[in-house]
């Protein structure tokens, strides 16, 4: 009869964990009452002793009424029994639950439909653990079903699960499983076990108490371990399964693809699970392009923004080319390519297009505008999600030499700026690292050997922050950080050197996938642009590429520095992974990619922080070990020298003598049953093995003063001395094995024995708070019922759903995303 | 602390004891030869005020070693051969009519003895039995209603054979707890044997024994068991012992209450023969399977196991904890 409850509850413990997938709590309730039903059901096939296959039968029946109850009264006879009115409501109902659950990403709002179909989800799942624990008496599996709950949450999320919902699904499965097991025990005694004599009522059921207590200690060291060792041991993932504190459950899951967010926050794209297409593209020259979506031009001490855009109606990009790229001269070859993108259905709200620069030509229904500074192209109208445009750019290809004279403009004040309260130190270092350079070129080219190789930065997803401070960690202290990071600390150094820099945000030039380049989410990407009067804004790409950085990330050829051998070519440089090399403006096997040579020369583009070795963090880490495997030993030398200078004070000793003396047998594995009397003990350790007639003396005396405290009415007027527990020790040991002295030094059992019997301890308190019985809690209750008369009662359980709040909507922005 | 008001009188007394003891033992060991520890066992019994139950197959000295130790006393001694056709009024005694004065005289029975040896106990039917019930455990007689004090010490011996041998009446529980400890003789070893053989081939060594000790020197013993100390753990020792037969599963029947008695007043006995003032947990170790195991009764289980209750009370001795100094 319990057995239907404990599945009920098992399956509501882990609908817990839904917690973080929805706004509001009102689908709880839904949910809530859709096991209460199930479990209602079984229960009561269960003691109509009804045939195993009728509860299956009927629950579906019930959870029906029970959900047109609930979502459909109007349309329903009785506001519960379906009619095909209701029926096609909940038909409706549900449909709309698929679509918006393919239109939000968690937390989803409480509509209805999503409600529903959370609750018919749950409501199955109860039912299949009803099937599973309690029809066909396979309790264990029924663990199926409720892991595949649990995966809803685990799979959507970019959070790991809170601890605490984890614990409160562990609990229900247990709670399932430590039911059933005294169920079957007590079944099985009555058939086998005979009565003890008197037929008393006591001896009806067999004591099941025990084996329930043993099964629940197992179960509770089990979740207490599966929270901690992940917890105590981060070396075993970077993301341990549990993340402490629920989660919030931010970042795009479900059907949609997240779009990188101008006020970047890009370690969330890089991070997801999911690697959703955002679009592909096909180019003319088959060469991959960084698609830029924003360029943030302000930095103002905590982030980079942009500034405020201006489209003039002039500035459609139907009505022709796009304005010119600023500062490009007449007389700078151009390399022209056309490409034609497909966005995806599937993205986040976005009004700008991803377009490589500078673009020459736009051709996209819509209301298109370009930016005439930043040549950022956006609508106030229309999105970009499954638009296909086409795109024709003029990269410029400066030789070496134009480069080299290029200078800095004068009127570009607007892309120097930089906010007060910098760390003086940066300036120092940018300085530092571009003091070989004569020309503002080569410092850029400088700053960029230095991000990606002479600086020896890690790329590290789990960097975060983007101000000032965040800044000043990253270049002076732990150099790691993904290219958020790179890219505004490289546009920082180079406003401090006097080169205008802005950050652009966008995508790399992503995959070759059959004809198409295809672009996902984790080709997310930001790198810094920079200026040089005559040529214009030139991409460079501080942040390592390859496995062990941004996997798509290349560097432009131009930015490379110059080997003196090689002759100064032009072009783009090749796709890092198009595999077929495009001749025309390969950079020749003089210059190579650094990145990609990295790459072939080690797995590890990046290499380690050089602050600490690998070999001294191995030490670390292994005195750390050491030491914590130590920590025994120095607390049983702690308590040996407490224990004699205990002796020496007072005469008889008290029970310390006794006690090193049984520690002193437990470490060396002579230590015997707890029914052994101290004379018996004696008598063993003197038969078994057989001490020097010192020791033998020694012990006894140990022995008998122990006996007389304990027992005579007058203890022994001398007792023991250190002396006399060092002989025995001595002498004991000599007798056993060098591995057993080792071991009784380095680990000596009687601490561990007593950590164990402190653990046993705190699992006893968990016994006794479940001793605490239901029934206290019922007359609790009730007492506080009967004081709260003629207030009213608190409206849980309500399955209306509410307006979604109003306020949610906000952080829409012309960004386009939602978070 | 100080339980006794003189330790030098009390040192001096256990001095006494263990002496007085010791001539007792040798002088019974002359006579029952390669038994020591039965012979130990039932001086302790004795010095408890206890009775014992000797149990085994005949012709192993059961009566011997009875006789022995009412010999080696110089006090009455009362031998009563249980049969089925006895009756209780054989062992407490009759009120008959006196003709000369004209009254019903009482006339005592063989209960009324220092040491009574009750031989095949349980050859005599359970209403006979019983009749030992109340002089056992109150020191009392009461016949037509006038009730008899009998004389201290008191101690009666029976001896009976297993019960599935022929023609026996199992005691009934509540006599089997009444007897202070139960005891096996088991055969003699060889040289035990051969040297029995010796000395008993040719005369009847009990009739060359001399009484050691006096029923005032015994009683004085009894007086210093009775001031040896008994600790509170091990008080607790003795209760966890007993409790641990209550709640074994493999038993039908745990030991009563005055099984806690008699195992806390034997371990007395225990610690005094071994010249000790104060109880120690090895006492009682020591003392738990003569007696505790004569009254309980194994489970079904147990029995289809072939497991005796003396098997059952030697786990549970090494499986209860010795208390701590706490």
């Amino acid at each position: 009869m319990k057995l239907p409850v404990a599945a009920g509850l098992a399956t509501a413990a882990v609908t817990v964990t839904l917690y973080p997938l929805f706004e509001g709590g009102s689908w709880f309730w839904s949910c809530v009452g859709a096991v209460l039903v199930t479990t209602l059901a079984g229960a009561a096939a269960s003691r109509l002793g009804a045939r195993p296959w009728v509860a299956p039968a009927v629950t579906p029946v019930a959870v029906l009424l029970y959900l047109t109850a609930v979502f459909t009264p109007e349309e329903a006879w009785l506001r519960a029994v379906p009619t095909r009115d209701s029926v096609v409501r909940l038909a409706e109902l549900l449909g709309s639950g698929f679509d918006d659950i393919q239109r939000f990403a968690a937390p989803v709002p409480d509509q209805p439909g999503i409600t529903l179909l959370t609750a018919a989800g749950v409501a199955l799942i109860a039912l299949l653990v009803d099937v599973f624990a309690v029809r066909l008496r396979r309790a264990a599996l029924a663990g199926l079903p409720l892991l595949a709950l649990f995966t809803v949450p685990a799979a959507v999320m970019t959070e790991p699960i809170g601890w605490p919902a984890f614990v409160v699904a562990a609990f229900g499965y247990i709670g399932l499983l430590v039911t059933d097991g005294r169920e079957r025990l007590s079944r099985w005694g009555r058939a086998v076990v005979v009565r003890r004599s008197g037929g008393s009522a006591r001896g009806a059921a067999p004591d099941t108490e025990r084996l329930a207590l043993s099964g629940k200690r197992i179960g509770v060291t089990a979740i207490a371990l599966a929270i901690l060792v992940p917890a105590v041991l981060p070396a075993l993932s970077p993301d341990p399964l549990f993340g402490f504190g629920v989660g919030n459950g931010l970042g795009g899951g479900g059907g949609n693809i997240g779009i990188p967010d101008a006020i970047a926050k890009l370690g969330g794209q890089l991070r997801q699970q999911s690697n959703g297409t955002v679009l592909t593209y096909t180019s003319s020259d088959d060469v991959p392009r960084y698609l830029r979506i924003y360029s943030l031009d302000i930095f103002d001490g905590t982030k980079w923004t942009l500034a405020p855009l201006r489209g003039r109606p002039e500035d459609r990009v139907s009505e022709g080319p796009l304005p010119p790229a600023p500062g490009l001269r007449p007389g700078v070859s151009l390399k022209r390519a056309e490409m034609r993108v497909t966005m995806s259905e599937d993205i986040d709200e976005l009004n700008f297009l991803p377009l490589p620069y500078p673009a020459r030509q736009v051709d996209a229904d819509g209301d298109w505008r370009a930016d005439r500074s930043s040549l950022m192209v956006f609508s106030t109208e229309d999105e970009a999600a499954g638009l296909e445009y086409r795109v024709v750019t003029e990269e410029p290809e400066p030789t070496t030499t134009e480069l080299r004279t290029a200078v800095t403009l004068p009127d570009s004040e607007r892309y120097l700026q930089l906010p007060d309260g910098l760390d003086p130190r940066v300036e120092a270092l940018a300085r530092r690292v571009a003091a070989d350079a004569a020309t503002p070129y080569e410092s850029a080219v400088e700053l960029q050997e230095w991000f990606t190789r002479n600086g020896r930065f890690t790329y590290d997803l789990r960097a975060s922050g983007s101000g000032a401070q965040a800044l000043s960690r990253f270049l002076l202290r732990d150099r790691r950080g993904y290219c958020e990071q790179f890219a505004g600390a490289m546009a920082v150094m180079a406003r401090l050197l006097g080169i205008p820099a802005r950050v652009s945000i966008g995508y790399t030039g992503g995959t070759k996938i059959g004809d198409a380049w295809t672009v996902r989410t984790h080709d997310a990407h930001a790198w810094p642009e920079l200026f040089f009067d005559g040529i214009g804004w030139l991409r460079f790409e501080p942040t390592p590429a390859g496995a062990g950085g941004q996997g798509t990330a290349q560097v432009p050829s131009y930015s490379l520095p110059v080997t003196p051998t090689a002759e100064p070519t032009s072009g783009a440089s090749e796709g890092p992974s198009s595999g077929d090399e495009d001749t025309g403006q390969s950079a020749g096997p003089a210059r190579p990619n650094p990145r990609q040579l990295d790459r072939d020369l080690d797995g590890t583009a990046i290499a380690a922080d050089p602050g600490t070795p690998a070999a001294v963090k191995f030490g670390i880490g292994a005195a750390a070990v050491l030491a914590l495997l130590l920590l025994p030993a120095a607390a049983r030398l702690l308590v040996r020298r407490r224990r004699l200078r205990r002796l020496t004070r007072s005469a008889a000793g008290g029970h310390a003598a006794w006690a090193e003396l049984r520690d002193i047998l437990t470490d060396l594995g002579m230590a015997g049953e707890p029914s052994e009397t101290p004379r018996a003990l004696g008598r063993r350790i003197a038969e078994r093995y057989a001490p020097g007639p010192q020791a033998a003396e020694s012990l006894a005396r140990v022995v008998t003063s122990e006996e007389r405290l304990r027992y005579a009415p007058a203890p022994s007027a001398s007792g023991p001395v250190p002396a006399d527990l060092r002989r025995i020790r001595r002498d004991l040991a000599s007798k056993t094995s060098r591995w057993r002295r080792l071991g009784a030094a380095l680990v000596p059992m009687s601490v561990l024995l007593r950590l164990r019997a402190a653990g046993e301890g705190v699992l006893d308190v968990f016994d006794r708070l479940e001793g605490l019985r239901p029934r206290l809690w019922r007359t609790g209750l009730r007492r506080m019922e009967l004081r709260r008369t003629g207030g009213t009662s608190p409206g849980h359980g309500t399955a209306t759903t509410p307006e979604r709040p109003a306020g949610s909507g906000q952080d829409r922005t012309l960004t386009g995303a939602r978070r | 602390m100080a339980v006794t008001p003189d330790v030098t009188d009390a040192a001096a007394r256990l001095e006494d004891l263990v002496d007085t003891a010791h001539r007792i033992r040798n002088t019974i060991e002359s006579v029952i030869e390669g038994k020591s520890d039965v012979v130990r066992l039932t001086l302790t019994v004795l010095l408890a005020e206890g009775h014992l139950l000797i149990e085994d197959v005949p012709g192993v000295g059961k009566t011997m070693l009875a006789k022995a130790l009412a010999r080696s006393i110089d006090c009455p001694v009362k031998r009563v051969q249980f049969t089925p056709d006895l009756l209780p009024s054989d062992i407490t005694g009759v009120s008959a009519y006196n003709q000369q004065t004209r009254e019903f005289e009482f006339k005592p029975g063989p209960i009324f003895a220092n040491i009574v040896v009750g031989d095949e106990i349980n050859r005599a039917s359970p209403k006979t039995q019983s009749a030992l019930l109340e002089c056992m455990e109150e020191h009392q007689v009461t016949v037509d209603g006038a009730t008899y004090a009998l004389e201290s010490p008191f101690m009666v011996i029976a001896t009976q054979n297993p019960i599935e041998m022929e023609g026996t009446y199992p005691l009934p529980e509540a006599q089997r707890d009444r007897f202070t400890a139960k005891i096996a003789m088991g055969y003699p070893e060889t040289a035990a044997e051969l040297e029995m053989l010796d000395v008993h081939g040719a005369s009847q060594p009990l009739d060359k024994m001399e009484p050691v000790a006096t029923t005032a020197e015994v009683a004085a013993l009894i007086r210093a068991v009775r001031a040896v100390y008994v600790s509170q753990p091990v008080k607790r020792y003795a209760v966890d012992l007993v409790a641990a037969t209550r709640h074994s599963p493999e038993l039908r029947l745990g030991a009563s209450p005055r099984a806690t008695l008699h195992l806390v007043r034997g371990a007395r006995a225990h610690a005094a023969l071994a010249g000790r003032d104060y109880v120690i947990p090895d006492d009682l170790q020591d003392l738990a399977v003569p007696v505790l195991a004569h009254r309980l009764l194994p489970s079904l289980e147990a029995q289809g196991q072939r497991r005796h209750a003396e098997q059952i009370v030697g786990e549970l001795v090494r499986r209860v904890p010795v208390p701590d100094a706490k």
